[in-house]
């Protein structure tokens, strides 16, 4: 196999996904419970073999390098290769943050060249998928290519989402739209490319900041360059109503992503809390529960992360409970996405009435009922809060409104 | 001041019946994801002694895998961590470990390499939290050779203790080992020491055929207490000894107790362990779970009431788990039914099998009569229990036992396959 050096792009601000990425990068927002995105790229390299990583960081890294240490979890704790977390430094002329995916990577083109490496994977920090990149590597290394992209079919509705990549009948790609409008193929880049090294150096030599709007196109007209078609579950979770529905997908009888597969394993740091407690009065039905949390009313169709707490008479339904958050007795959550260390006062409801008025501010992100509860927002006893409603991170309970009722659509 | 634990780890725990078969009894799972060590070990570094070694005898692969580099516990260390003690072979001499200082006395190199000015010894079965710091500066401040951890009992439970009989300054004038009369009081030894190291290295040095030290108890502390200064160290808090099936099973059931004064969430007093990767339980919609404990990589289809489950447990559609305690990746079938039973890890439980079947509970076991004959049932490591099977009480299905061993669909109350 080649000897691979994966870059994994971590940096973005996400802002589709709300308050969820306010005071965190998307790759570090918990997943499935007990995981964080990032995970997933990171298991899928180690499961592969490939043991030299770099995550590049630039948005608000602080929670991804408390969750990535010294990659412990992963058995990148090396001494060679391992995990190198590649943040932004000041050049002087003055520069040094990164303006998009191929910035990023040129910044790192010193480490990149003095790595004993034929191949660089380059990966998004931000889907979620099992995939062996063995047979990437070598589909890229049979066809001797510059660059080889994995992509997947998807839906002709949704190609504008996507980089959309035709294909010649050799396998060869010769045509890279990024997000068309109208698409002449519906092969959609997954975010997952190969590059021969030499070759990335060289195409990086210019200005270009990102590589699917500049440089792509450009490559895919001159250089050899591959498409490799992957079959597997993937999700890009780059918004709210998509990350909401990945994690409640995991809840039906045999999920297209199976966590339970002993011969893939996703790694992560995993909380050192006792098992899940469950009280006499309590009632679970459908949802999954991480290590130390502990149940003592009614949960329903939901996620719940490590050491989340529900009191006795409080009803969880429909829901995405994240790290440490603590509902209170009587509290009733229904749609919502709760993040970590939230507070939900005794008798508050949170996600009730009418889900067809969007969030004022954002209606293009918060339209589909959800409301958002950023981390460690403290939510008065008895609040009543509507549909598509975000509640900032860190907002106290002196910034609700007296009348303790936040309607649907807004925002605090 | 140095200080270095040792931690007893090498005992055989035979009152444990099959549990301890294929373990040493300080890595018997408890409480779904942890090992019994893990309490013992988790208070060592909770009260800042990272020096620690393990000694290990009795089936130690399991408790090496638990252990291996200490990581969990902070105890990968480049300066002290924690070191495995197992029996070594020299040029002129070879001994198992023959007792509790024996064991000790074999190791005294390391002891002395570490240059310890105290050695805290403990036993790595018992389930408790306790500040070692604590014990140790009682033993400062009496200028004591020895400080042994005691706790008050009931009286008419003195016979199955090491009993301390103490003056007014807690100086220890008498030691008993389980004495018959109830008259010298009520102070028991938790098995835990603090001694000089200087003294120890001499009264275990001093040993011969007529004067053995082999044994704390039997032999050590009671020639101390006659000649240096042995005080007791008074604990209040909850200690438990899981040396039996009984034990074990009420130690466990009590967890679920939500006003017992053993708090495992308490955040000033993590028990740490070796977690596994697994994702979170996954609660299925037909299931049903009631006052219970579970772990990642459970899966619950059926009904769980007051149980403790390890990871990886799978409950099958219409299957009842009650007052009962399963290891890890347990498989219970459909329609499966158990009642008060201990169910190691890796079993097979084949659907519509019945296990703790029979209203009387005091048919005791037929070949460990003292041990089983409370009722639970217990199931060896990866034994097959076949579909159908009915199961009584107090019945031990012995490790790795398959359809083939089984007579007939019908186990009555007190066998032993």
């Amino acid at each position: 196999m080649l000897r691979t050096l994966a870059l994994i792009l971590a940096g973005g601000d996400s802002p589709a996904l709300s308050v969820l990425t306010a005071e965190r990068t998307e790759a570090a927002v918990p997943f499935a419970g007990k995981f964080r995105i990032i995970d997933f790229p990171l298991s899928n390299c180690v499961n592969s073999g490939i043991y030299n990583v770099g995550v590049l960081t630039q948005y608000k890294p602080r929670s991804l390098h408390a969750h990535l240490g010294v990659g412990r979890p992963w058995d990148l704790d090396r001494a060679q290769g391992g995990l190198r977390v590649l943040h932004p430094s000041p050049t002087p002329d003055g520069g040094g943050w990164q303006r998009g995916t191929a910035d990023a990577v040129r910044y790192n083109l010193d480490l990149i060249e003095e790595q004993p490496t034929d191949a660089v994977l380059l990966l998004a920090g931000d889907h979620i998928y099992k995939m062996d990149y063995t047979p990437l590597l070598q589909h890229h290394a049979e066809r001797a290519a510059d660059m080889t992209v994995a992509v997947r079919s998807v839906s002709p509705h949704d190609t504008h989402r996507f980089g959309i990549v035709s294909v010649a009948g050799d396998g060869r790609v010769d045509r890279f739209e990024e997000k068309p409008r109208r698409a002449s193929s519906n092969l959609a880049s997954m975010g997952i490319y190969v590059f021969r090294k030499q070759f990335l150096i060289d195409i990086l030599a210019g200005t270009e900041q990102d590589f699917g709007r500049h440089l792509l196109p450009r490559i895919v007209a001159n250089a050899r360059t591959y498409a490799f078609n992957f079959q597997g579950y993937w999700a890009d979770v780059g918004t709210v109503q998509a990350y909401y529905e990945a994690n409640l997908a995991l809840l039906v009888e045999t999920p297209a992503l199976d966590l339970y597969d002993p011969e893939w394993v996703i790694h992560t740091t995993s909380a050192d809390l006792p098992g899940v407690e469950i009280g006499e009065h309590a009632r679970v039905e459908n949802c999954l529960l991480s290590d130390g949390c502990r149940v003592y009313g009614n949960v329903t169709h939901s996620v719940l992360s490590p050491g989340v707490y529900v009191s006795p008479g409080a009803s969880v339904r429909d829901s995405i409970i994240l790290g440490d958050a603590w509902i209170g007795p009587d509290a009733v959550v229904d749609h919502c996405i709760i993040d970590e260390g939230v507070r939900v006062g005794a008798g508050a409801v949170v996600g009730e009435g009418d889900i067809s008025v969007p969030n004022q501010a954002t209606p293009e992100r918060l339209n589909t009922g959800l409301t958002l509860v950023g981390t460690h927002a403290q939510l008065p006893e008895g609040l009543s809060v509507g549909r598509n409603v975000a509640i900032r991170p860190r907002t106290p309970e002196s910034a609700f409104p007296k009348s303790r009722n936040v309607p649907s659509g807004a925002s605090v | 001041m140095r200080i270095v634990a040792m931690i007893m780890a090498g005992g055989e725990g035979t009152r444990l019946s099959v549990l301890s078969e294929k373990r040493a009894k300080p890595s018997v799972p408890f409480a779904g994801k942890y090992r019994i060590i893990d309490f013992t070990l988790s208070n060592c570094v909770n009260s800042g002694i990272f020096d620690v070694g393990v000694l290990t005898q009795y089936r130690p692969h399991s408790l090496n895998d638990h252990i291996g580099i200490g990581k969990p516990w902070d105890l990968d260390r480049a300066r002290g961590g924690v070191r495995l003690l197992q029996p070594y072979q020299g040029r002129n001499d070879q001994s198992w470990y023959r007792g509790t200082s024996d064991a000790i006395y074999q190791n005294l190199t390391y002891i002395q390499e570490r240059r310890a000015d105290l050695v805290l010894i403990l036993s790595g079965d018992h389930i408790y939290k306790m500040d070692y710091t604590t014990i140790i500066e009682t033993h400062r401040r009496n200028h004591a050779d020895l400080t042994v951890g005691v706790m008050e009992v009931p009286l008419e439970e003195t016979d199955r203790f090491g009993i301390m009989t103490t003056d007014e300054q807690d100086r220890i004038i008498e030691f008993t080992e389980k004495p018959r009369n109830r008259d010298k009081g009520n102070l028991a030894s938790m098995g835990i020491y603090v001694f000089n190291t200087d003294v120890l290295v001499r009264r275990l040095a001093e040993g011969s055929a007529d004067k053995p030290r082999i044994d704390f108890g039997k032999n050590v502390i009671p020639a101390m207490v006659a000649e240096d200064r042995v005080y007791a160290h008074r604990f209040t808090g909850y200690w438990v000894d899981v040396g039996t099936i009984q034990s074990y099973w009420e130690t466990s059931m009590q967890l679920l107790d939500p006003t017992h004064e053993f708090d495992l969430f308490d955040p000033t007093w993590r028990i740490r362990t070796r977690s596994e990767e697994r994702p979170p339980a996954k609660i299925g919609p037909q299931a049903r779970v009631l006052r219970s404990i579970l772990c990642n990589g459970c899966t619950i289809r059926g009904t769980v009431e007051h149980s403790v489950l390890s990871p990886g447990v799978y409950v099958s559609p219409g299957a009842i788990v009650r007052d009962s305690v399963v290891m890890n990746d347990t498989w219970i079938g459909p329609g499966a039914v158990l009642d008060r039973v201990i169910v190691d890890k890796q079993v097979v439980i084949g659907a519509g099998a019945h296990l703790g079947v029979g209203e009387d509970l005091t048919v005791p076991n037929k070949s460990q009569p003292d041990k089983l004959n409370t009722g639970i049932s217990v199931i060896g490591k990866s034994a097959h229990i076949p579909p159908g099977t009915s199961i009584g009480r107090n019945v031990v299905i012995n490790a790795d036992r398959d359809a083939e061993d089984f007579p007939g669909r019908d186990v009555p109350s007190g066998e032993t396959i």
